[in-house]
C-alpha cells in the first residue's frame, strides 16, 4: 500500500492514498488521528468517508497519478470531508456518480451478502455529499451537522 | 486498531462471536466466514461492543446472517454493539431490524 503521511493546519488535515483495499485502514487511521472531530462526528467522518474511499477504489480507478488526496476539516464549525481524485478512464467518474443517489439495496448471491448499501449510509451520515466532475480533479464533498 | 480480532467459543450450547477491530471492505470476509459457519451450526450471538468501524459490507453481511439463521432454524443476536456500529446499522435507515440485544443473559 502506498500512503503519505497527514499534514495538519489547525482544524484541517490531508493525506494521500493510494487507490487500494489496503487504504482503508490508513484512511481510519488518518480519521481516529484527527484532532478536532468530537466523537460523534469522528464516528460520521469515519463511516461516510470508509464507504466512499471503497467506491473510488473500486469503480473510479484506474486513477490518474495513482492517488486519492484526502482532506478533512471544519468549516464554519462543521465538519467535512473531501475526496480529490481524476479517473483515468473517461467513463469511471460517471459510473461512479451513478450510484449516488443509491440505489435500493439487494442481494447478491454471488457474493453471499447484501450489497448497495454504502451510498445509501452515506446519504444518511451527511448532511450534504456533492458530486463532481471537474477539468482538473473529479471531488467528492461530504459536509457533516456539528456535534458535540 | 486496523486489525480485525474474531474468536469463537461455545456457552450454553450457543456459539458466541467476539469482534474486536473494524469491520471494513478490507476485512469483512473473515467476519463472513465465521459468522456464516457459526449460524449453520446452532444459534449464535456476535458480540460488538469492541468494534471500531461497521462499512456497508460488514451490514451486508450481518443482513445475510439474519435470513440464513432463520431459514436455519437458529436464534441470532448482535450484542451491545458500540455507539460506531449502532451508529452504521442506523444509517441504513432500517437499524430496528437488526435484532439487537444489551446482554448475552437477553439472548
Amino acid at each position: 500500500m502506498e500512503s503519505e503521511p497527514s499534514r495538519r493546519r489547525g482544524e484541517e488535515s490531508s493525506i494521500r492514498l493510494a487507490p487500494v483495499p489496503e487504504s482503508i485502514p490508513a484512511f481510519e487511521d488518518f480519521v481516529e488521528a484527527l484532532p478536532f472531530p468530537s466523537t460523534r462526528e469522528r464516528a460520521r467522518l469515519k463511516l461516510a468517508g470508509d464507504e466512499i474511499l471503497d467506491n473510488i477504489v473500486r469503480h473510479a480507478a484506474p486513477l490518474e497519478r495513482r492517488r486519492v488526496f484526502v482532506r478533512a476539516a471544519r468549516r464554519g464549525g462543521s465538519p467535512y470531508l473531501l475526496f480529490f481524485f481524476r479517473s483515468s478512464s473517461p467513463t469511471a467518474f460517471a459510473d461512479f456518480a451513478a450510484g449516488y443517489p443509491a440505489a435500493a439495496p439487494l442481494f447478491d448471491p454471488a457474493r453471499r451478502r447484501w450489497r448497495g448499501m454504502g451510498l445509501l449510509m452515506c446519504r444518511n451520515l451527511a448532511e450534504k455529499v456533492t458530486v463532481r466532475h471537474g477539468a482538473v480533479m473529479d471531488r467528492i464533498i461530504l459536509a457533516f451537522r456539528r456535534e458535540d | 486498531m486496523t486489525q480485525l480480532d474474531i474468536t469463537v467459543r461455545n456457552e450454553h450450547h450457543r456459539l458466541v462471536l467476539d469482534v474486536t477491530g473494524p469491520i471494513n471492505s478490507y476485512t469483512f470476509t473473515d467476519f463472513q466466514e465465521k459468522i456464516y459457519k457459526a449460524i449453520a451450526q446452532a444459534d449464535t450471538a456476535v458480540v460488538m461492543e469492541h468494534v471500531t468501524a461497521l462499512s456497508s459490507a460488514g451490514i451486508g453481511v450481518l443482513m445475510t446472517a439474519i435470513e440464513d439463521a432463520e431459514a436455519a432454524g437458529h436464534g441470532f443476536a448482535i450484542v451491545k454493539p458500540s455507539e460506531i456500529a449502532k451508529l452504521a446499522m442506523d444509517s441504513t435507515g432500517f437499524g430496528d431490524r437488526f435484532p439487537i440485544v444489551q446482554s448475552l443473559k437477553q439472548v
